[in-house]
């Protein structure tokens, strides 16, 4: 296996592949735009509205209202990237057999879709991350990382970010491989993540014993790591130190994806043709 | 209506085959948006109030929006735009064109989602403990007004799923923009309406009416006084608003299906 993984050639073709496919949609790339900045404002007022009751420059959990406006604009660009939902490619791959193909492979299967998933990543950071960041800095005024080490934290916790994402999701679609009704277990993980991630509202927000809880979890590598770097709430050795739990967090559900996957493949039985 | 009952007897005891698969898709719908509502009563701990209004109010919006919503999800699942626009696309509307049964009586049965139970279960306890909690002045209008607002609200919902299906007949592909209105809007309504800028909010009032069925009616139950300036009779549109659109939606629905000519496959 580490043989095969020296060989950088055939990722970077899986990479590249992805990221041209992602540039072939542009209709629904253009929809996507569309629903995105939709919820982007309708998520901005809510939390507008929530700080105007409070007197000015009152900060909650770490966030001035601009930096809990940025907050949203992010969270959206950041769907993309992350495609916490509806992506169900290797859960069909499992649930069709196809697998069996991709196992033979002289690529792990793992690494395999890791690449293609990073290629689809760039894809959709471009034509939906960034012009939403884009029209968030058009619409509000937001907060952007506030020094050069800041932004290099912060695209450090960006890429984690995607990785345990990808982690996360590869591990739910193995569930294929004992259940023909995967699906459902796998819509019950991506609610989880979308609650834990704090894509819904910053972990910041909650009382201290959910925030605990929750950032002590994989799922706040996804959204609020990122996001907490980005907006400078977490600097310094803060910032390293989460940038350490998501690296925890990358090796452990890559450890354990591949051990499920080896579990699965045990089980894999397939008829001749 | 006869004909109706035995098709959906058909079609319930075929989802209720799976049940494993079953309980964990109602489990997971209703998950689903009740976990939203309670990040947001996590982080509603720090703030306190919301354009005023307090938690119990917005759940009661909450609440309402999400019941009838689910409600029409469940009715009209034949008309969800996504489900239909594969039926167009596949040729499968063909094949229920030349069946002699009416087209509604065939889409109502042959798509009644029970799994949507979860996120009418869901909706329907957020709206009860909003109506236990929230301060409410209860006169005979407003108990009767109540369960009328909620049906139109489902006929509302109902017109824009019925719309978006329609759209199809034209485009082939459902168009996903119908989403904004459908998901969008429900999660709009959640909210007092006049947390939105002035465009948002008038789109969602003049133009696809979400703040007619639940905020402005629910102005009326708060007695509260409207912030956005409208004339007071806009409390009682709802029914006419949500019926009527169903009325036009069903309108456009029959233009469509006349003008229908199969995929070719």
């Amino acid at each position: 296996m580490p043989t095969k993984l020296l060989r950088p050639r055939p990722y970077f073709a899986l990479v590249r592949l992805a990221f041209h496919k992602q540039l072939a949609y542009r209709a629904a790339n253009l929809a996507g735009f569309f629903t995105n900045s939709f919820f982007s404002v309708l998520r901005a007022s809510v939390v507008i509205a929530l700080y105007k009751a409070q007197p000015a420059g009152t900060t909650v959990g770490g966030y001035s209202l601009q930096d809990a406006v940025t907050y949203t604009g992010v969270g959206q660009a950041l769907i993309g990237w992350i495609a916490l939902w509806g992506w169900w490619d290797i859960l069909l791959v499992v649930k069709s057999g196809d697998v069996a193909t991709d196992l033979q492979r002289p690529i792990g299967f793992f690494w395999y879709w890791c690449a293609q998933d990073f290629g689809r990543a760039c894809g959709q950071m471009l034509l939906r991350g960034l012009p939403i960041l884009l029209l968030y800095a058009v619409l509000y005024p937001i907060t952007w990382p506030n020094s050069v080490a800041q932004s290099l934290g912060m695209l450090m916790t960006l890429l984690l970010a995607w990785f345990v994402s990808f982690a996360w999701r590869f591990l739910y679609s193995l569930a294929a491989f004992w259940s023909s009704d995967a699906k459902g277990f796998g819509r019950a993980a991506v609610f989880i993540a979308t609650f834990a991630s704090g894509f819904i509202m910053p972990l910041g927000f909650f009382p201290d014993w959910a925030q605990r809880l929750l950032r002590a979890l994989p799922w706040a590598s996804i959204v609020n790591t990122p996001v907490e770097a980005f907006v400078n709430v977490v600097t310094g050795k803060a910032l390293l130190l989460a940038i350490a739990q998501q690296l925890f967090w990358a090796v452990a559900l890559c450890v354990l994806a591949h051990a499920v996957l080896y579990a699965g493949s045990r089980k894999l039985a397939v008829d001749g043709g | 209506m006869n004909i109706y009952l035995k098709l959906l007897a058909a079609n319930l005891r075929s989802q209720l085959q799976h049940r494993a698969s079953f309980v964990l898709d109602v489990i997971g719908t209703g998950l689903a948006n009740g976990l939203e509502f309670i990040a947001f009563m996590l982080a509603f701990t720090r703030f306190g109030e919301i354009g005023g209004w307090s938690f119990w109010q917005v759940a009661f919006l909450w609440g309402l929006s999400e019941t009838a919503f689910g409600t029409m999800d469940m009715i009209f699942s034949g008309y969800d735009p996504g489900y239909f626009s594969e039926l167009v696309k596949r040729g499968d509307f063909d094949r229920v064109l030349v069946r002699p049964v009416r087209l509604p009586v065939q889409l109502f049965a042959a798509e009644f989602a029970l799994r949507r139970i979860g996120r009418i279960g869901q909706g329907g306890l957020i709206f009860a403990l909003a109506l236990a909690n929230v301060a409410i002045d209860w006169t005979p209008i407003k108990l009767a007004y109540l369960p009328v607002v909620f049906v139109s609200a489902v006929a509302f919902y109902g017109a824009l799923f019925t719309l978006g299906a329609a759209l199809c007949f034209w485009t082939t592909e459902s168009i996903e923009i119908v989403n904004v209105f459908t998901y969008g809007g429900t999660t709009m309504a959640s909210y007092p309406m006049h947390i939105y800028n002035d465009f948002l909010r008038r789109v969602f009032t003049f133009v696809v009416p979400t703040a007619l069925m639940i905020y402005y009616p629910a102005l009326f139950f708060f007695d509260l006084p409207d912030p956005t300036g409208l004339p007071h009779f806009v409390q009682w549109l709802a029914p006419l608003a949500g019926f009527g659109l169903l009325a036009l939606a069903f309108g456009v629905w029959q233009l469509g299906v006349r003008r229908y000519q199969s995929v070719g496959n």
